[in-house]
């Protein structure tokens, strides 16, 4: 069993982290991070340096935990987000959510809404503080 | 064709390079040809329009045999680099292919169908073969720039741009 | 200076003010944007010049040449990506003291140091522009002939690693030129009336600069994204300014004459600034880990040979770098043939251009310094449609020539050229420096022949064009003596860290 979390470096990515981290402490369970990117653009700022995810790893092993990072570049991120957690068979997903206005949901779509309809467990939304 | 700055693979010939050289041979070859076909013009005319299509044509023809021997002695491109050019893997000649079968289809439907038409299509085409899949609103984005860039040419330069089918509608 | 007056006056106008506001917008976007540099923004304006007056258009155009070099040391900098080779220097000091914590400090030499070079540029064009013509003037047409060889040459022969791909691409750029209709009979049109009236140059710009970068970048898309360094608002110390200044100005007394040099270009000004700082600077340690004196000088070197590239253009209507050779087309689509005449016949167009070239370096630098942490977000842009739209465009502009979808054939068969060229190592500039001049040149001889009634001697009867028939021996032999003992480049020890940069 284990928990996935799809993370960004950014507040709404962190806010999923900690939860996520919190409960894989409570429960002994494997945390999944993923954090990936289309690879379409010269800059992602969702896409985590490498040297800030070595640092996130270590921070979180250093704990006790078990953890897996995937770190990829992939054709969508929703998509990516779910098939890890058929892959690792995970009890539940952790995402971060942003508020964004109907128009800006339209251009942008949401990933995280999107993480929601298509997995096959539960997922469960984190807003930052 | 692959990607030539690989260190490593210097010692071999880049043999695309020969069919540049054949290229600019056939070419000279043919300005020569042109050139030959040409009457005088006026016979106090000094340089006459002859003139510098032989000089031309035989300098490609030159320079293709130049391409070659160099080719043959291992020289090879450089190919050219860019902020968002990544030479360590191929030249991805499908991607090639389908730009250039969209901006083709594009130059034949454009008389028919008209710019707003066939501009948003282009860009639609464009995307979808550079690896987007939200195709439907790369289709509104290219219909809002064809449209717009109908308008503003028309209202803004005072370029009326033929509309081809929706003439009257636009 | 009652003409530079009259300058200002024109470019003071508040039409002119805002072409110049969205020229040196346009040109810094276009500078921070993968892919897309300013001859391509410009060969894709090249429709604008079909209605907006000609004074606005080339205000708008200057505005990008100089916008584009802003912006292009912004991603330098911050991503470790030099857009052209001028810019390797930028990126490799540049990018140190942003990874060390300074990106703030090192975009702000950048700015203010290509403010302070444009701004010195421009007051030298104030002053030589003028002298320069009056001597140009008097040239005859076998001098001009003269002149115009030597162009070709050096722009063939300085340019690029190979001497023989200069010349495979100028004489394509030749072979181009010749289409069309000579003295009443068709040349190398194929037997095609559409081509009887040439090859619009329009296209031919397009086709190469614009489709020829898209499919060459499309065909070899980065696959995974390049780490920024964050950034805040650009600002620096004392001790950056009391390290900067100098090098500014070295930068520009470097950078100034090259570009002015037919072929002279950006490159080796910003290499030569760079050693020199290390030889002169109290810190030669930190060189190759940050140093900002490497910034400051060959910021200052690029920006001033961009200014320097408009004396030749403007006297004697040669264009030594590819962005200038666009501009030169958007003139000549007015009907106006730059030149020596240009700034007799011209003096409105002339000093407006001058005079708006000290606005947009203001204005430049007022966007670039509190702006620069927005301009990185347009790196955001995704690649299909940041392409798709050049692609777009590019064949708007191309069709918008003529209103025939005969131009859109000859824009994909010379779009597919470009691509080739890119592949083999063949350098743009000679072949559309070909096209533009090929029949300036033919003109300029029929007219030298005619006047002395067939007597090729003429062609050495002035003691300018003797000067420069001897200049280009000389070079020449230089390339010959080159070959001989071995290839060397001429370009300081930096050049090896440059290739690396280059080759990743």
């Amino acid at each position: 069993m284990s928990i996935v979390v799809a993370y960004s470096p950014d507040r709404f990515g962190q806010a999923a982290l900690e939860h996520a981290a919190g409960l894989a402490r409570k429960d002994r369970t494997r945390l999944v991070v993923v954090n990936a990117t289309l690879g379409n653009s010269l800059v992602d700022d969702r896409f985590a340096h490498d040297a800030d995810i070595a640092a996130l790893q270590e921070e979180l092993s250093a704990e006790g935990l078990e953890v897996v990072v995937r770190h990829d570049v992939v054709d969508d991120v929703a998509d990516a987000v779910v098939a890890a957690a058929d892959e690792e068979k995970a009890e539940l997903i952790v995402v971060g959510i942003r508020h964004r206005t109907p128009v800006g949901k339209l251009l942008l779509g949401s990933v995280a809404q999107r993480i929601i309809l298509d997995a096959h467990c539960p997922v469960l939304a984190v807003k930052p503080a | 064709m692959t990607a030539t700055t690989e260190p490593g693979a210097t010692a071999l010939v880049d043999k695309a390079q020969y069919g540049l050289a054949a290229f600019l041979g056939l070419a000279g070859g043919y300005v020569l040809y042109d050139a030959s076909t040409l009457d005088r013009a006026f016979n106090d005319q000094p340089v006459q329009p002859y003139a510098l299509p032989y000089v031309v044509g035989a300098a490609l023809l030159v320079l293709g045999v130049l391409l070659a021997v160099a080719t043959a002695r291992g020289d090879r491109p450089e190919a050219e680099e860019g902020e968002d050019v990544d030479l360590s893997q191929g030249t991805d000649l499908r991607t090639i292919g389908l730009l250039a079968a969209v901006l083709v289809a594009n130059l034949l439907l454009i008389d028919w169908l008209g710019w707003a038409i066939t501009g948003a299509l282009l860009f639609t085409g464009a995307t979808y073969t550079l690896g987007s899949r939200t195709w439907v609103r790369n289709l509104a984005i290219g219909a809002a720039l064809s449209v717009g860039t109908w308008y503003g040419f028309y209202v803004g330069l005072g370029l009326p741009i033929p509309a081809g089918i929706l003439d009257g509608v636009l | 200076m009652d003409l530079l007056l009259d300058g200002f006056q024109t470019a003071l106008t508040p039409e002119n003010l805002l072409f110049a506001l969205i020229g040196v917008l346009l040109g810094t976007a276009v500078g921070v944007l993968p892919g897309i540099g300013p001859a391509m923004a410009l060969a894709l304006l090249l429709p604008v010049t079909y209605s907006v007056g000609v004074d606005s258009a080339i205000i708008m155009f200057a505005g990008i040449y100089y916008g584009g070099m802003y912006g292009g040391s912004t991603t330098s900098i911050l991503l470790n990506t030099p857009g052209e080779s001028s810019s390797v220097i930028t990126a490799i000091e540049g990018n140190k003291m942003a990874k060390s914590g300074r990106a703030a400090q090192a975009l702000a030499t950048a700015a203010i140091g290509s403010f302070v070079a444009g701004t010195i540029g421009t007051v030298l064009l104030w002053i030589l522009v003028p002298r320069v013509a009056d001597v140009v003037v008097t040239l005859g047409a076998p001098s001009y002939f003269a002149v115009m060889v030597l162009a070709f040459f050096a722009v063939t022969m300085v340019l690029g690693s190979s001497k023989l791909r200069g010349f495979i691409s100028l004489f394509l750029g030749l072979a181009i030129a010749l289409v069309g209709t000579s003295t009443g009979q068709a040349r190398l049109t194929f037997g095609n009336a559409q081509l009887a009236d040439g090859i619009d140059v329009v296209v031919v710009a397009v086709g190469i600069f614009a489709i020829g970068e898209a499919l060459w970048v499309a065909a070899h898309l980065r696959r995974k994204p390049l780490e920024i360094i964050p950034v805040g608002q650009p600002w620096m110390s004392r001790a950056d300014w009391k390290r900067s200044w100098k090098p500014w100005l070295r930068g520009t007394a470097f950078g100034f004459p090259f570009g002015a040099l037919p072929a002279g270009g950006a490159e080796v000004p910003t290499f030569l600034s760079y050693a020199t700082e290390q030889k002169l600077s109290k810190h030669p340690e930190e060189f190759g880990k940050g140093a900002i004196e490497g910034v400051a000088g060959p910021e200052a070197a690029n920006n001033a040979s961009a200014a320097g590239t408009l004396l030749p253009l403007l006297t004697l209507g040669l264009p030594t770098t590819a962005t200038a050779s666009i501009m030169l087309v958007a003139v000549q689509s007015y009907g106006i043939q730059p030149g020596p005449q240009l700034l007799d016949s011209e003096p409105k167009l002339v000093w407006g251009l001058l005079a708006s070239l000290v606005i947009a370096n203001a204005l430049l630098l007022v966007i670039n310094l509190p702006m620069a942490p927005l301009w990185a977000r347009l790196l955001q842009i995704p690649r299909p449609q940041l392409y798709a739209g050049i692609l777009f465009f590019a064949t708007l502009g191309a069709y918008t020539a003529n209103f025939a979808a005969f131009d859109l054939l000859l824009l994909v068969v010379l779009g597919l050229l470009g691509l080739a060229m890119r592949r083999f190592g063949l350098p743009v500039l000679p072949l559309i420096v070909g096209v533009i001049l090929g029949p300036a040149m033919e003109l300029q001889l029929t007219q030298a022949l005619q006047i002395s009634q067939g007597d090729v001697s003429t062609l050495w009867s002035e003691p300018v064009a003797v000067v420069v028939y001897a200049v280009m021996g000389l070079m020449l032999l230089a390339m010959a003596v080159g070959v001989v003992r071995g290839k060397k480049s001429p370009v300081p020890a930096t050049t090896e860290d440059a290739e690396e940069l280059v080759n990743r």
